[in-house]
C-alpha cells in the first residue's frame, strides 16, 4: 500500500534566518508591550462580576426578547446601571421544556451602587429579587437559566488569587527550568511569559471582551502552553550547543530554532483546530476562554522564537562546560 | 527503546483495558451500569454548571457571636457576684473594647471578687486535659477588674458556630436527606454550599436567610400597658436593664409591640418536636409543640406563678403572639397561634425542628445554573470535542500517513479513554471549563507524538536506518517531552490551588490529560511502533 504523509512539504532543513530578524521582533514586542499596558492604564479591562462583584442573570423569553424593554423596564425599578445584552444560545440548545431555542438569550447585569457593609451584602440578594419580580410583572413570563451574585469581598478576594496564581506560577516554572537548565533559559522563559501574559491582557483591554475567572485559567494555560513551546525549543538548543561546538551563538540559535519548527507548526495547528471548535459551538460561556486561548496559541508560538530564543543572546548565554547539562550523550 | 519485555507489554495493555472498562460506564444507560463490579460503575462526577444546581457561599456573622459571648460572660459575672455568699459590691460591669470591665467598690471588694470571676474561667474543651481557659482575669488596679476572652475559646466559638451552622443548614434543606448536598466550611467564617439539580432556590434561600431563634418570654404588664413607658421603650429598646422591647410581627396585625422580661429558660432548643397543623377551634394554622421534660418543667412552673399574664412567643426578633396564661401548663406541649397558614405553619415547624441558626448567615456569593443551561453545556461540549477531536485526527493522518498516523490518533483515543477512566475513578468533578480543558488536551496530546515523529524523520533523514532512527527519535525525544509536560503541569496544579470552583475543575482535566498524553504517547505508541516494526521490518519509513 501506497502510504502518504503531507508533512513532507515541509522542508527537511529549512534554514530561515529567524534569529537575523531579532532587532524587529524586538521592536515589535517592546512596541506591543508599550501599547498593552497603555491600554490597560488608559481603558482597563472589563471586569465580569467575578472581579468587580455583582449580579447578573441570564433568561430566556418566548420570543425574541425586547431589548429596549427590558432596559426601560430596569430604568423604571431603580436600577440605572443595569446592562442589557442579547446572546446566542450554543448550537442545540433546549428550553425548560425541552423545546429548541431559537431566538436570543439575554444577559442582564445589574450593578448595586453601595453594596459594602453588612446590610449591603444582604440588599444584593434582595435587588436580585426584586428586579425578577419586577421583570416579570413588566414584561411577561421568562426563565432564569443562570444566576451569579458575587459579593464585593469575594470578588475583591478573587482578584488578589487571580493576580497571586499567575505569578505564582511563573515563579515556580521560573524555578524548574533553572534547575533544568542554566539561569539565561530560566529568565528567558519567564521574560517570554511575561510577555505573553502582557499582550493577552493588551488585547483582552482592546477588545474589551470580559475579563473574568475562566480567562485567569486561560492566561495560566497560555503560560503552560507558551511554555511547551519554548522548552521544546531551549532544549535543541542545549542539544545544538553542544553539537555545534564551533558555531557562533546566533547560528546554533537559529538552527535549533528551524529543526523544531516543523513540530512548532504542527502543534499549533492540532491545538488551533482544537480551540478553533470550542470558540465556535461551544457557547458563550467559553467564546472568551477559547478566544483567549487561540490568542495564546498564536503569541506563545511567536515569543518561544523571537523573543525567548534572542533573549538568550541578550543575557551573554556562555558556551563551555556547563552548557552540557546532566545528559552528554550525543 | 524499542524492546518491550513481555511482563512490560501485559502491564502497558492491562493499564489501558482497565481504563477501557473504567471509561465504559459512561456510555452506557443506568440499567446496564448496575450489573458491573463495584469500582466500575463509577461514572463522571458532573460540576453544578452542567447538571445544574446553586452554588453558594454563605458568610457567618461572627461578631455577633462573639458579642453575645461578651454578653453572656457579663451575665455570668453578675450571677456569680450575686450568689456569692460574701457579696462583693460593684461600681458596674460592662463590655469594654471587646472584654469585660468590672469596677468594684473597694480594693477588698476586687479582691473578693478575683477567686469568683476567676472560677468563672473553664477548660475550653473539657474532653480535653490541659485545655486552655475560656477567659483570662487580669486585675489591672486596685478596682479595676478585667475579663478577656481568650483566643482559644474565640475560636472554639468560631468552630462551633461554623460546625452547628452546618448541621442546621443541612436539616434545614435537605429534612429528608435525598439532595447530595454539599456544605462544608470554606476558609475562616464561611459555609459553602452546593445543591445539585436545585429548582426551588427562592424557597431554600429563605431558609438560609430565616435564624428561627423561639423564645418565651414573660410579659411585663405593668409596663406594656403604660403608653408612656411603651414608646420610652420603643426609642430606647428597654425601660429597666432586665426588660426589653419586642414589636409585634406582621402576621400578627396589630402593630405596636410589648416590653417582656429579657431573661428565659424556654428558647428553641427546648423543643423536643414540632408540627404544622390546622387550627383546632378556629380558622387558620397553628404550630404545635413538644418541649423535652427539664423545659415542660421550667414552663409548667413559670406558667404557674403567672396564671392571668402574658407570655410571648418571641421569633426572629419578632412577637408572634402574646397569649393569656389561663392555667399552668404543665404537659410540655402545646401550639402557637399567630395568624399562620398551613403553609407557613409548616415551614416554621421545619425551621423549628432544624434548630436555629446560632448566627445570621450572608449569602455573599450565588451562582445558580437551570439544569436546562446545563444540558445544553454538556451537548455543546460533545459536539466540540468530537468535531475537535475528528479534525485533529484527520490531520495527523494527512500528515503522517496511514500507519504513522494510525499510531498517533491510537494513542489519542487511548489519551481520552484514559482521562474519562480516570476523572471516573477518582470521582473528581468535571465543570465547563474542564470540558474545555479535555478539547485543548485533544489538540495538545498530539504534540508528544508530533515530537517524536519529527525526530525520527530527522534521524532518517540524517541516513539512519528505520529501526535505528526509531531507536533514537524516541530516546532523544524523551528529555524535551518530560521537560515541557512538567512545566505544563506545574502551571495546572498551581491553578488547582490557587483557583476555585469551575477553574479548579479546568486544572483537573489539563493535569490529568497531561499525564495520560505522555504515557499514551511515550509508552503506548511506542509499543505500537515496535510491535509494528518487528512485523513488517520496513526497509524505508512511510513517514
Amino acid at each position: 500500500m501506497k502510504d502518504i504523509s503531507l508533512v513532507r512539504i515541509l522542508p527537511q532543513e529549512p534554514r530561515v534566518p529567524f534569529i537575523n530578524v531579532r532587532m524587529i521582533a524586538a521592536a515589535f514586542s517592546v512596541l506591543a508591550i508599550i501599547a498593552s499596558i497603555f491600554l490597560f492604564t488608559t481603558k482597563g479591562l472589563n471586569y465580569g462580576i467575578d472581579f468587580t462583584g455583582g449580579t447578573v442573570i441570564e433568561i430566556n423569553t418566548n420570543e425574541d426578547p425586547d431589548d429596549e424593554a427590558i432596559r426601560n423596564a430596569l430604568i423604571d425599578m431603580g436600577f440605572n446601571g443595569a446592562t442589557v445584552q442579547g446572546i446566542q444560545p450554543p448550537v442545540g440548545a433546549l428550553d425548560q421544556e425541552g423545546n429548541p431555542i431559537t431566538h436570543r438569550l439575554m444577559r442582564i447585569g445589574l450593578q448595586l451602587a453601595d453594596e459594602t457593609g453588612e446590610e449591603g451584602q444582604g440588599a444584593q440578594q434582595a435587588a436580585l429579587k426584586r428586579a425578577t419580580d419586577g421583570l416579570e410583572e413588566r414584561i411577561g413570563k421568562f426563565y432564569i437559566r443562570n444566576t451569579e451574585v458575587v459579593g464585593s469581598q469575594v470578588s475583591g478576594e478573587l482578584r488578589r488569587k487571580g493576580i497571586m496564581s499567575v505569578a505564582l506560577a511563573l515563579l515556580m516554572v521560573l524555578g524548574y527550568i533553572w534547575f533544568r537548565f542554566e539561569w539565561q533559559f530560566g529568565l528567558g522563559a519567564v521574560f517570554a511569559l511575561a510577555h505573553d501574559v502582557i499582550l493577552t491582557i493588551g488585547v483582552f483591554s482592546l477588545t474589551q471582551i470580559e475579563f473574568n475567572l475562566t480567562i485567569i485559567a486561560a492566561i495560566l494555560t497560555i503560560v503552560g502552553y507558551s511554555l511547551n513551546d519554548t522548552v521544546i525549543v531551549y532544549d535543541r538548543i542545549r542539544e545544538n550547543l553542544r553539537k555545534f561546538k564551533k558555531k557562533p551563538l546566533p547560528e546554533v540559535l537559529n538552527i535549533a530554532i528551524n529543526d523544531t519548527l516543523s513540530r512548532t507548526i504542527l502543534t499549533s495547528l492540532t491545538t488551533l483546530l482544537a480551540l478553533v471548535a470550542l470558540y465556535v459551538l461551544g457557547g458563550s460561556a467559553l467564546k472568551g476562554f477559547s478566544f483567549a486561548m487561540i490568542w495564546g496559541v498564536f503569541v506563545g508560538t511567536y515569543s518561544s522564537i523571537f523573543v525567548a530564543s534572542p533573549l538568550l543572546l541578550a543575557l551573554k548565554l556562555k558556551r563551555g562546560a556547563n552548557t552540557g547539562g546532566e545528559r552528554a550523550e550525543v | 527503546m524499542l524492546f518491550f519485555s513481555r511482563s512490560k507489554i501485559l502491564m502497558i495493555l492491562g493499564a489501558v483495558f482497565i481504563g477501557l472498562l473504567l471509561a465504559i460506564p459512561n456510555a452506557l444507560p443506568e440499567k446496564a451500569r448496575e450489573a458491573m463490579p463495584g469500582p466500575f460503575q463509577r461514572t463522571i462526577n458532573l460540576g453544578l454548571d452542567l447538571q445544574g444546581g446553586a452554588h453558594m457561599l454563605l458568610e457567618v456573622d461572627l461578631s455577633s457571636i462573639l458579642d453575645q459571648a461578651l454578653i453572656n460572660e457579663r451575665t455570668a459575672i453578675n450571677d456569680a457576684f450575686r450568689r456569692a455568699e460574701d457579696r462583693p459590691r460593684t461600681e458596674f460591669v460592662r463590655p469594654d473594647e471587646g472584654t469585660i470591665l468590672a469596677r468594684m467598690r473597694t480594693k477588698e471588694d476586687a479582691d473578693k471578687a478575683m477567686p469568683l470571676l476567676q472560677n468563672l474561667s473553664q477548660p475550653v474543651d473539657p474532653t480535653q486535659l490541659n485545655s486552655p481557659k475560656t477567659t483570662r482575669v487580669t486585675r489591672e488596679s486596685d478596682k479595676n477588674i478585667r475579663v478577656t476572652i481568650t483566643d482559644q475559646n474565640i475560636e472554639f466559638i468560631r468552630k462551633q458556630t461554623i460546625e452547628k451552622s452546618i448541621g442546621v443548614l443541612g436539616r434545614r434543606i435537605d429534612p429528608n436527606g435525598n439532595l447530595e448536598l454539599i456544605l462544608a466550611p470554606e476558609g475562616d467564617k464561611r459555609i459553602l454550599l452546593q445543591v445539585p439539580g436545585a429548582q426551588n432556590i427562592d424557597e431554600i434561600k429563605e431558609r438560609i436567610n430565616k435564624s428561627a431563634n423561639l423564645s418565651f418570654h414573660l410579659v411585663n404588664e405593668k409596663d406594656s400597658t403604660n403608653e408612656q413607658a411603651l414608646s420610652v421603650a420603643m426609642e430606647t429598646g428597654r425601660v429597666a436593664t432586665s426588660d426589653k422591647y419586642f414589636p409585634f410581627a406582621e402576621s400578627n396585625g396589630r402593630g405596636g409591640g410589648l416590653i417582656v422580661v429579657e431573661r428565659t429558660r424556654i428558647t428553641g432548643d427546648c423543643l423536643k418536636d414540632s408540627s404544622g397543623g390546622p387550627h383546632p377551634t378556629g380558622p387558620g394554622a397553628v404550630v404545635n409543640f413538644s418541649f423535652n421534660v427539664g423545659c415542660a418543667t421550667e414552663f409548667g412552673r413559670m406558667t404557674a406563678r403567672n396564671i392571668n399574664k402574658r407570655f410571648a412567643v418571641i421569633l426572629d426578633g419578632e412577637i408572634i403572639t402574646a397569649p393569656n396564661i389561663r392555667s399552668a401548663i404543665t404537659g410540655g406541649s402545646g401550639y402557637i397561634e399567630g395568624g399562620f397558614t398551613l403553609e407557613s405553619a409548616r415551614d416554621l415547624s421545619l425551621l423549628l425542628n432544624a434548630g436555629a441558626l446560632p448566627a445570621k448567615l450572608t449569602i455573599v456569593e450565588e451562582r445558580t445554573v437551570d439544569p436546562s443551561l446545563g444540558a445544553d453545556s454538556i451537548r455543546a461540549g460533545k459536539v466540540a470535542s468530537g468535531i475537535g477531536l475528528l479534525g485533529v485526527a484527520l490531520f495527523m493522518w494527512l500528515s503522517y500517513g496511514l500507519r504513522f498516523g494510525t499510531i498517533a490518533n491510537l494513542a489519542l483515543s487511548t489519551n481520552i479513554i484514559l482521562i474519562a477512566a480516570a476523572l471516573s475513578l477518582f470521582g473528581s468533578t468535571l465543570t465547563l471549563p474542564g470540558i474545555a480543558g479535555i478539547i485543548l488536551t485533544i489538540g495538545m496530546a498530539v504534540d508528544a507524538n508530533v515530537l517524536i515523529f519529527e525526530r525520527i524523520r530527522e534521524e532518517t533523514y540524517n541516513g539512519k536506518t528505520p529501526i535505528n532512527a526509531i531507536e533514537t527519535g524516541y530516546k532523544r525525544s524523551m528529555a524535551p517531552i518530560l521537560d515541557a509536560n512538567i512545566t505544563t503541569l506545574i502551571a495546572a496544579i498551581t491553578l488547582y490551588f490557587v483557583g476555585s470552583g469551575p477553574v479548579r475543575g479546568f486544572a483537573v482535566t489539563l493535569a490529568i490529560g497531561i499525564v495520560m498524553s505522555v504515557f499514551t504517547a511515550v509508552i503506548f505508541a511506542r509499543l505500537l511502533t515496535a510491535t509494528w516494526l518487528r512485523g513488517k521490518r520496513p526497509k524505508t519509513l512511510p513517514i
